[in-house]
C-alpha cells in the first residue's frame, strides 16, 4: 500500500545537483532552515570531535604512519551519504546514533595509538588490552571491567570503508600480491593485507580471535595469528563457536568454550573475572535488546523512523562491540527511543510517499554506499531493517545468583554464537530463509533486497529456495549482486542500475527523483 | 560602564557572527571535504615510502 506524506517536504527535493564526477559533492543540501541549522550545528561537533584527536601529537604521528587513517579524511562526506534526504526526526535520529559510532570509533583509535608499540608504547596500558577480533562478539570480556578489549580491525578496515569506498583496495593488492586468492570476501582480504603490509597497530598482552564469519575469515585470522604470536610474542586464543547454533547437543560445548576463553583472559591480564560487572553488563544487555525490538516495532508501522545502514550499523556497534559494557550507550538508546517515538506520534515520512516496504537480506555492501538512503528517496522504498540488525531477542539472566552463574556461560555462548550475520550465515536454512519470511511478516513487508555477495559462499546454495519460497508468498525478491568492499568488481553505479532495472521492468515504476537513478559517484570517496 | 558593556556585547555578537558565516560557509559548500580530498594524494604517496617488513 503507497503512503503518501500529506506534508511538503522542506528544502531541496531533487538530490542529483549535489553530485558531480568529483571526490566528494558538489555542496551540502538544503534541508530548509530548521534542518539545516541542525545538520551544520551536528557537523561542527564532529569537527570538534575529530579537532581534539589531532591535537593530540600521538594521534598526528599514528595518522603519519598508517596508511588506513588517511581514510578519515571522509568522516563528513560518510554522514553526507547517510542523511541524504532526511529531515526532522530520522534526520536526529541518524546523527546521533552515527555521530556516537564516530566518537566510539575515535576513541578506539586512540587506544590502538596510546598501546602500541610503534606509536605511544604505554606498556603499562597495553598490557591491560587483549586484542579481539573484529568479527567476535566482546561477551567474554563482560566480567573483565578492568581489561579493554581493543578490536583494532575496526578502524582499520571496517569503519575506514564506511567513510572511502577505495579504502581497501591497497590492502587487496598486497593481500592477492602475495598468492591469495581474490575470490574470497575482501573484507577478511583486506585485514590480511593490512597485517602484510606490517599496518596493523602492535599492542595488547594476548588476543582472542573467533571463527565468524566465513572461510575468508578463517584464512585471514591464520595470518593475523601468525604475525601475532610469532613476531609479536602475543598468544592468541581461537574462540570456535559452532556451526549449528540453533541445536541443543551444541549448546554445552559453546559454553565450556567460553570458560576456556575467560580462562586464557585472566591468565594473561593477571585479572579474575568479576561477576557484579558481568551482571550489570548482561542488565545493559537486556535494556539495549528491549530498545533494538522497540525500535523494530515502530519500522513495522507505517511510518518507520530509525532505518538505513546507520540503523545497522549502530546495532552492530552496540550488540557486537558494546556488549552491554559501556553506561554511555543506554543513555543514546534513549535518545533514540525519544526520538522515534515523537517521529512516529507526528507520522514522521521523510520521501514524498512509501510505495514499497523492504527488508534488507543478505551480506551487505550498505556501509560504503548510500544504496537503502537512495532507495527511498529514488524509489520510494523503505529499508524496515536488515539482516545484521536481526541478531539475539533473548533475555539472558541478570540476577547473580549460583544457577545464573552457570547460565551465565550460556547466555554468553548464545551471544556469541548469535554474533551479526553468523548467526543467519551459519546455521541452516531455517535461519536464513524460513526466518526471513517470519521478518517480512511481522515488519509487514512487500519487498527483500537480496544483497548478493559475489565472494561470499555462504548464501549461495539457498539461491533457489530464497527464490521458490518468495515467489510462493507473493514477495518481491530483488537480487542485488556486489562484491563488497571492493569496488572495482560493482561499482555504486552498477549496484543501483540491478535494483533500478527491477523497479521499472518488473514494477512498472518510475523513480520519485529521476536525478538521481544514475550517479556520476564512481570515483566519489 | 554601560558603553564598555555594550561594545563587548558588539564585539562578541560580531565574533559569533562571523564564525557563523565562516563555518556555515565552509559547511554548505563543502570546503572541509574539498579540501581533504586534496590532501588524500599527498598522504597516499608519503605512505608508499615508508619502509615496511611485508611478508606472509
Amino acid at each position: 500500500m503507497v503512503i503518501k506524506n500529506p506534508r511538503e517536504k522542506a528544502g531541496e527535493k531533487q538530490y542529483g545537483v549535489l553530485f558531480d564526477q568529483g571526490k566528494v559533492r558538489r555542496r551540502r543540501e538544503w534541508r530548509g532552515v530548521k534542518d539545516t541549522l541542525y545538520d551544520y550545528t551536528r557537523w561542527l561537533y564532529l569537527v570538534s570531535v575529530l579537532g581534539r584527536f589531532v591535537a593530540v601529537p600521538r594521534n598526528v604521528k599514528g595518522m603519519f604512519r598508517y596508511r588506513w587513517m588517511a581514510n578519515y579524511l571522509a568522516v563528513m562526506h560518510g554522514m553526507d551519504k547517510f542523511t541524504m534526504g532526511l529531515r526532522d526526526e530520522p534526520l536526529r535520529i541518524t546523527h546521533t546514533a552515527m555521530n556516537f559510532v564516530i566518537k566510539d570509533v575515535t576513541k578506539s583509535i586512540k587506544d590502538c595509538f596510546r598501546g602500541d608499540r610503534r606509536i605511544g608504547n604505554d606498556q603499562k596500558f597495553s598490557s591491560r588490552c587483549v586484542l579481539t577480533d573484529e568479527n567476535a562478539m566482546t561477551a567474554f570480556m563482560m566480567g573483565f571491567p578492568k581489561v579493554k578489549a581493543i578490536l583494532r580491525e575496526v578502524p582499520t578496515m571496517f569503519a575506514a570503508n564506511i567513510f572511502n569506498q577505495y579504502s581497501t583496495t591497497h590492502y587487496l593488492d598486497v593481500a592477492q600480491e602475495y598468492g591469495l586468492p581474490g575470490d574470497v570476501c575482501p573484507m577478511p582480504e583486506a585485514e590480511t593485507g593490512i597485517c602484510i603490509d606490517d599496518d596493523l597497530c602492535i599492542l595488547g598482552c594476548c588476543a582472542v580471535q573467533v571463527n565468524t564469519t566465513c572461510d575468508g575469515s578463517l584464512m585471514g585470522n591464520g595470518v593475523i595469528a601468525k604475525r601475532l604470536e610469532r613476531e609479536y610474542g602475543i598468544p592468541t586464543f581461537q574462540l570456535a563457536a559452532p556451526m549449528r547454533h540453533r541445536e541443543d547437543d551444541v549448546q554445552t560445548y559453546a559454553a565450556e568454550d567460553i570458560k576456556k576463553a575467560i580462562a586464557f583472559v585472566e591468565e594473561h591480564t593477571g585479572q579474575k573475572w568479576d561477576w557484579d560487572a558481568y551482571f550489570s553488563c548482561a542488565k545493559r544487555v537486556n535494556d539495549a535488546t528491549r530498545r533494538r525490538l522497540a525500535q523494530l516495532e515502530i519500522n513495522s508501522s507505517c511510518y518507520p523512523q530509525f532505518f538505513g545502514a546507520v540503523f545497522s550499523l549502530y546495532n552492530d556497534t552496540n550488540y557486537m562491540g558494546n556488549c552491554g559494557r559501556f553506561q554511555d550507550f543506554v543513555k543514546i538508546d534513549a535518545k533514540l527511543a525519544k526520538l522515534a517515538e515523537r517521529g512516529y506520534r507526528k507520522k514522521t515520512m521523510v520521501a514524498p510517499e512509501y510505495r514499497h516496504r523492504c527488508v534488507v537480506w543478505g551480506v551487505q555492501p550498505q556501509y560504503c554506499i548510500d544504496m537503502l538512503y537512495w532507495m527511498l528517496q529514488c524509489w520510494g522504498v523503505v529499508p524496515l531493517t536488515d539482516m545484521l540488525s536481526m541478531v539475539n531477542t533473548r533475555m539472558i539472566a541478570e540476577e547473580d545468583t549460583p544457577e545464573n552463574r552457570r547460565q551465565a556461560y550460556y547466555d554468553m555462548a548464545w551471544l556469541n554464537e548469535n554474533m551479526i550475520m553468523r548467526n543467519r550465515t551459519h546455521g541452516g536454512y531455517k535461519v536464513l530463509v524460513d526466518e526471513l519470511w517470519e521478518i517480512c511478516r511481522q515488519m509487514n513487508a512487500d519487498m527483500v533486497m537480496m544483497w548478493e555477495h559475489m565472494s561470499c559462499k555462504a548464501l549461495v546454495g539457498m539461491h533457489g529456495q530464497f527464490e521458490e519460497q518468495a515467489r510462493q508468498r507473493g514477495i518481491h525478491l530483488v537480487w542485488v549482486c556486489h562484491d563488497l568492499c571492493d569496488p572495482r568488481v560493482f561499482t555504486r553505479q552498477s549496484i543501483r542500475d540491478q535494483f533500478s532495472n527491477y523497479m521499472r521492468t518488473v514494477m512498472r515504476e518510475e523513480p520519485l527523483d529521476p536525478t538521481i537513478e544514475f550517479l556520476p559517484d564512481e570515483n566519489a570517496w | 560602564m554601560k558603553n564598555i558593556i555594550l561594545r563587548v556585547l558588539a564585539k562578541l555578537l560580531l565574533a559569533g557572527l562571523s564564525f557563523f558565516v565562516i563555518t556555515f560557509t565552509i559547511y554548505f559548500f563543502n570546503l572541509d571535504m574539498k579540501a581533504t580530498s586534496k590532501i588524500e594524494p599527498l598522504l597516499l604517496r608519503h605512505y608508499d615510502r615508508i619502509p615496511r617488513k611485508q611478508y606472509l
